[in-house]
């Protein structure tokens, strides 16, 4: 049997391992009737197949967290035939700890030094040989990150599930932590040079620290960062969209040579370049905020942006570990959603993803000057933007309020126990292997998602005779306007803010199609993304057609509703729950209805 | 004496941990168990503290800090 296991504390660099040695053989999913995230890979070597399980835990495995009781009952069951503990080989004693609570165990195991390469930038040696002496299991320096030593490690797993070792000498169950130091002690005497030298803030940290200054380069630093991703990311933004140009015509006076019906003609010349557009465009931003944040992470900083925030998060029944993916929002909630895996268990990365849909995604805010600018003077934009980023932080109470009870418990509300890494250089490689991974996934699923989507919306939205009025989209949005009225939406809006949910980038086209009027709605609502909306035009129609009050209200009701198709689909990945993502889109449509309603009413008043 | 009394650059020592199992072996994992010497590097108004320990830079939380008991070690 070839059925190994992977044991670590966070920040151990167990998902990294993880990620290298299975690549894209991976099964994600949950433990059964458990919250608690199963993730199992396969590889290849000398022609066995080798199955990796990565085992949840956070720190130790004796705090009967279910994390931890599935961990031990899965090793304890003999459903591994070897477990790959690994340890911070920069931070050897404290990440020992995992050791010795696994040493009860009494099972075949190996241990991993991992990131030796920052152990050796601070001056630390270890003598792996001795340590391995002591220990009685193969001991291997190990940087996870770097794409060497893979071979002999997968060379060294098949050695071992044959002729396996155990640790010399095991602690028992019921150890207390004064123990557990005392027998890791004894393991790395003579191990390690420990320097005790004194512990000196770098001059970064210094800044970096700082209560107030700290929290502006913080978010400064991030703003930074999405500059440089768009900037990285544009060139191939703007190759995809050539692509709705270069193939629609084409395909069409093909498809019309061949005589086939004007409806499947639009399909492939118009819905299926435009979704491939979108789809690509969609997936080179997830790229580039995945790099961004990739970045910020491994050089250590997203470490100290959480030291920042922890007090804020705090109150949110979170802690400063959500910065990040709440910082991510702001340029996408598809990359923010799958940057919740950093969260410690499974109710706080939910309730996490419930505070990023909150986050107004750098999409939205292309949308919400161009429609302010129709009715509202500069000033006027101004504050409907102010008055965004100040709700935005009204519901997130609101969302905490509401979930964060049942989400995260009081009893496992755990502040931030964290360590702040020392800065160290990023692997470039790892960092752009993983933001691949992650867009091509999304790419995967987007293509499915949205060109279904596109499919019946199109379908809604398909004239005949080219006018509006004869679509099944004008038919349902009148039929149930007075409906509608009420929350300070008439159809046209309303239909607008159900494209919204789909994408932000649809916003303006469904407009411009349901105002203007006189071409297809189809046409144009799918050729928005090859920039075909004349706003000056659209601007006079809107102002015309709707008052100034609708138009606050659908500006509100957009930026929090549901984000987008993708981040929906996002959520259901990453939190494996149908029940959870359905209630999180129910209660965002509900809210943003409700914001309407109010927006709308109060507006009325004085517009 | 709590450990978030305790100012920038002081020494300690901890003297007690109390708090739920889970909260201990949380806490003992990362490093602090009682008895153990450390530093404060950083102790900020509505900030986490920050304590040098077993060769780690650590960030605990306010409400943590308030519970844990430690004596000023020299």
């Amino acid at each position: 049997m070839n059925r190994v296991a992977l044991l670590g504390q966070p920040n151990s660099g167990k998902s990294t391992l993880f990620n290298q040695l299975t690549g894209s053989r991976q099964h994600v999913g949950n433990w059964p009737g458990k919250t608690v995230e199963k993730k199992d890979g396969t590889y290849t070597y000398e022609g066995s197949t080798y199955t990796l399980t990565d085992l949840p835990g956070s720190y130790g495995l004796s705090s009967n967290s279910d994390e931890e009781i599935i961990t031990e009952s899965f090793i304890k069951g003999g459903l591994a035939d070897l477990v790959c503990v690994l340890v911070d080989a920069s931070q050897l004693e404290r990440s020992m700890y995992m050791l010795a609570d696994f040493s009860a165990l009494k099972t075949p195991c190996i241990l991993i030094l991992n990131m030796m390469d920052v152990a050796k930038s601070q001056g630390k040696t270890i003598n792996a040989e001795l340590l391995s002496d002591r220990l009685g299991i193969p001991v291997v320096p190990f940087t996870a990150a770097e794409n060497k030593g893979y071979e002999e490690l997968k060379e060294l797993i098949a050695k071992e599930l044959k002729s396996p070792h155990m640790l010399k000498t095991a602690l028992s169950k019921t150890s207390g932590a004064d123990a557990k130091y005392e027998w890791i002690e004894a393991q790395l005497e003579g191990v390690t040079e420990s320097s005790d030298s004194d512990y000196k803030l770098t001059k970064l940290d210094r800044i970096l620290l700082k209560p107030f200054w700290g929290k502006v380069v913080t978010v400064a630093v991030i703003l930074v960062g999405f500059l440089v991703a768009m900037l990285v990311m544009s060139p191939f933004m703007g190759m995809a969209g050539m692509l709705p140009k270069l193939l629609g015509s084409p395909i069409a006076s093909f498809l019309n040579g061949l005589g086939i019906h004007p409806w499947l003609v639009s399909v492939f010349s118009l819905i299926i370049p435009n979704t491939i557009y979108f789809c690509i465009s969609m997936s080179a931003f997830v790229f580039g905020v995945n790099l961004v944040f990739g970045f910020l992470e491994e050089i250590g900083f997203l470490a100290r942006a959480a030291y920042q925030f922890d007090g804020a998060l705090s109150k949110l029944g979170l802690q400063g570990k959500a910065v990040a993916p709440i910082l991510m929002g702001m340029g996408c909630t598809i990359g923010a959603s799958t940057g919740t895996r950093v969260m410690d268990n499974w109710g706080q990365k939910m309730l996490t993803m419930m505070v990023v849909w909150a986050v107004p995604c750098a999409s939205i805010w292309s949308v919400i000057p161009v429609i302010s600018n129709m009715f509202f003077p500069p000033w006027g934009t101004a504050l409907v933007c102010l008055g965004i980023i100040a709700y935005v932080f009204i519901l997130m109470f609101i969302v905490s309020k509401v979930f964060g009870k049942s989400l995260v418990p009081d009893e496992s509300r755990s502040g931030m126990i964290m360590e702040l890494p020392p800065y160290h250089k990023p692997h470039w490689k790892y960092i752009i292997k993983e933001a691949w991974i992650k867009c091509w996934d999304m790419f995967k699923r987007a293509i499915r998602t949205v060109t279904l989507v596109s499919v019946i919306f199109w379908a809604f939205s398909f004239s005949p005779s080219g006018n509006v009025e004869s679509s099944l989209l004008y038919k349902v949005g009148t039929f149930i306007e007075p409906v509608t009225k009420f929350f300070g939406m008439g159809w046209r809006t309303f239909m607008a803010f159900i494209s919204a949910a789909f994408a932000k980038e649809a916003v303006l086209g469904t407009l411009n199609a349901v105002f203007a009027g006189q071409s297809n709605v189809a046409d144009v609502a799918f050729n928005v993304s090859t920039g075909g909306v004349d706003t000056a035009a659209l601007s006079t129609i809107m102002a015309q057609t709707i008052s100034p009050a609708e138009a606050l209200a659908f500006m509100f009701a957009i930026t929090f509703s549901v984000p987008c198709l993708m981040a929906l689909s996002t959520t259901y990945r990453e939190s494996h729950s149908l029940k959870w993502t359905l209630k999180t889109s129910a209660f965002y449509v509900c809210a943003a209805l409700v914001l309407s309603c109010i927006v709308f009413h109060i507006a009325s008043l004085f517009m | 004496m709590k450990l978030s009394d305790l100012s920038a650059d002081s020494r300690g020592r901890v003297t007690s941990l109390p708090g739920d199992k889970r909260f201990i072996n949380r806490i003992s994992a990362i490093g602090i168990t009682s008895g153990v010497d450390f530093r404060v590097i950083k102790n900020d108004k509505h900030m986490p503290v920050l304590i040098y320990v077993r060769q780690t830079l650590l960030a605990l939380n306010r409400r943590d800090c308030e519970r844990i008991e430690v004596e000023v070690a020299s």
